[in-house]
């Protein structure tokens, strides 16, 4: 079949969308190429002048079957597909999944690995929370904090890219901890972005926290109850900023977050300010959580975990080892098989709950991989908030919800 | 269970015991669960079984009591699991004969801070009760159920397709039988013939 684009296909209005005498309704169609709507999303918004009546975002134009391909390739192959997802936060995505595989095969990462992996996810919270604010501001019309915003994201990119070559999508973690060795400058090159990371957060806050256009644009926008989060099934700042304690890493936590002290930042309001304020302050908790984690973890010792069934071996046994070249050749040419069964793993990622579900059938490929992504759930709070609000009301409250179209759409 | 235990719970639960176990998802026997037992003894017909597997506890019910087992964990004041984290579907068809599909629910409990996830079997062209009533955030999972499986739901507001587009003709991708490339072979504007398909190396053993 070839498409023919010389003939335009008629557009049919409905006729409940028809602008009649009596009915002054207009539908306006909100990208899926607009600038404010981060990606492609398309929101089909019934205005009444400049109030907004109704409104209906319209996901999938970058759906490429995650979930599908996750059926079809064997476990350790998943895992770089798990940074297409959420392509701002990588290493989170890669952490929670290789956290179910490992519960899925009942294996664990050694203590020095684990405080490496929360020390890099902290990292991606930061990055991702430093693209949220800049885009956000941007769309709400500050221009400077984006500039800002990502001369501090540059150093984390970097940090990732000294440790394993890449620096967006990174394919960071390995099922039972790194498979990469930790280059001797890495320690020195995250304590130098925590010491200078606080100064440049002041410059944003400077710019935003009191400034009288920002909290005339935010305040009172986009109220959420805190019910009806809870409702809406929402997760992450978009929850704790209605006033619901609810974060992974204190509620249940995994890796080693149980020995770190840190707050959870919760707002009152349930409004984009108040969500502003707690991500600006999970940040904070963040450099803080990074700082305790390079004073406890250990200088020496393994990065993955001695189990040769599901861990790929170390690359230096492999070339001095027969033993190791063989497991290694299995490791990659057959995969592995985990026991039959099925979990489910949480873990806080930037945006809110992160779950990975998998149900095995006993063969080296997952017969069943969910991706529960936060952004995704928490979009259907979009109608909620934007109902009797005003058009340009819009753009923060997309920005808000801090959604990434890879992730919605899987 | 007293509120007091249940708030106890998570603090005694030792990390050594399950470090990949993230969550409590309450005693590890089923006969001591206290979802387990109350589902049990409010619903005797509709209960099949509670399975544990890597400290997660599953309550498997009957598919037309989905939603009141749903609601009497939501409302019970010793366990309220409030806070619908996903709605999503299994093709058990590879796994047994009957029934097709797994609805599987996972519930979370903010102030128990206790997961839970329930399972009801569903045949094809059978229909599940809708959860929407209860939490609005199922309407999008739901919907995405109904895309990649082809379930319906029943008092659905609003069931249409999400991530596929509205005039998708060529089924229900995540069921077991739809190819990884779909059905249909694709012309790209410009080209006379298909691009030729590359033989996968995957195989299922």
């Amino acid at each position: 079949m070839v498409i023919d684009f010389s003939h335009p296909t008629p557009v049919e209005i409905s006729e409940e969308r028809q602008l009649t005498e009596s009915r002054r309704e207009m539908v306006l169609n909100m990208g899926p190429q607009h600038p404010s709507t981060h990606g492609v999303l398309r929101v089909l918004l019934t205005l009444d002048g400049e109030v907004i009546t109704g409104c209906d975002p319209i996901i999938g134009y970058l759906h490429r079957g995650v979930e599908k391909l996750g059926e079809s390739h064997r476990y350790a192959q998943f895992t770089p597909w798990t940074d297409r997802t959420d392509y701002v936060a990588a290493p989170s995505n890669n952490l929670g999944y290789v956290l179910a595989v490992e519960k899925l095969c009942g294996i664990q990462a050694p203590e020095r690995a684990q405080y490496w992996r929360i020390i890099m996810a902290e990292l991606t919270r930061i990055a991702s929370h430093l693209v949220w604010l800049g885009t956000h501001a941007l769309d709400i019309g500050a221009l400077s904090p984006s500039l800002y915003c990502f001369r501090e994201r540059e150093m984390i990119l970097d940090i990732f890219e000294r440790f394993c070559g890449a620096r967006l999508t990174t394919n960071m973690m390995e099922i039972g901890g790194f498979s990469r060795p930790l280059p001797p400058d890495l320690t020195d090159m995250v304590k130098t972005f925590v010491e200078n990371f606080p100064a440049g957060q002041k410059d944003y806050e400077t710019l935003l926290s009191k400034n009288p256009i920002w909290l005339s644009r935010t305040r009172g926008v986009g109220v959420v109850e805190p019910d009806v989060a809870i409702n809406y099934g929402l997760t992450g700042a978009c929850l704790r900023g209605s006033g619901v304690n609810y974060d992974v890493r204190k509620a249940q936590p995994y890796l080693l977050y149980d020995r770190i002290d840190f707050d959870v930042p919760l707002g009152s309001h349930g409004d984009v300010y108040d969500r502003y304020l707690v991500r600006m302050e999970e940040m904070r908790q963040s450099i803080r959580i990074i700082t305790q984690c390079l004073e406890q973890v250990p200088t020496d010792g393994p990065m993955a975990a001695n189990e040769s069934n599901y861990v790929i071996p170390p690359h230096k046994n492999v070339l001095r080892t027969a033993e190791d070249m063989q497991r290694h050749f299995i490791w990659v040419i057959k995969g592995f098989s985990p026991p039959k069964g099925e979990v489910y793993m949480a873990i806080e990622h930037s945006k809110g709950e992160l779950g990975y579900y998998i149900v095995s059938d006993g063969s080296p490929i997952p017969y069943r991989m969910r991706l529960r992504t936060p952004d995704f759930v928490n979009l259907q709070s979009l109608p909620y908030m934007a109902q009797g609000a005003m058009l340009a009301d819009v753009v923060a409250m997309i920005g808000t919800i801090d959604i990434v179209l890879g992730s919605v759409d899987r | 269970m007293s509120e007091e235990q249940a708030n106890a719970a998570p603090a005694e639960h030792p990390v050594a015991v399950s470090p990949w176990a993230t969550g409590y998802w309450g005693p590890l026997d089923p006969e001591q669960h206290p979802a387990v037992l109350a589902v049990r003894e409010r619903f005797p017909e509709a209960f099949v079984d509670a399975v544990n597997f890597r400290d997660e506890m599953t309550i498997r019910v009957e598919r037309s009591r989905l939603r009141d087992v749903v609601e009497f964990l939501r409302d019970h004041p010793d366990l309220r699991y409030n806070l619908l984290t996903d709605v999503t579907a299994v093709d058990m068809v590879r796994l047994r004969t009957s029934p097709r599909f797994d609805i599987v629910v996972q519930l979370y409990s903010i102030p128990k801070r206790v997961r839970l996830r329930i399972k009801a079997g569903v045949d094809d062209g059978e229909t599940v009760p809708s959860l929407v009533p209860l939490h609005a955030g199922a309407n999008w999972l739901e919907r995405e159920v109904y895309d990649m499986f082809g379930i319906v739901f029943e008092d659905h507001p609003d069931l249409r397709r999400i991530l596929l587009a509205d005039d998708w003709d060529e089924g229900h991708p995540l069921r077991k039988d739809y190819p990884l490339r779909g059905f249909r072979e694709y012309v790209q504007p410009g080209f006379d013939a298909p691009a030729p398909r590359v033989r996968s190396r995957l195989r299922r053993p």
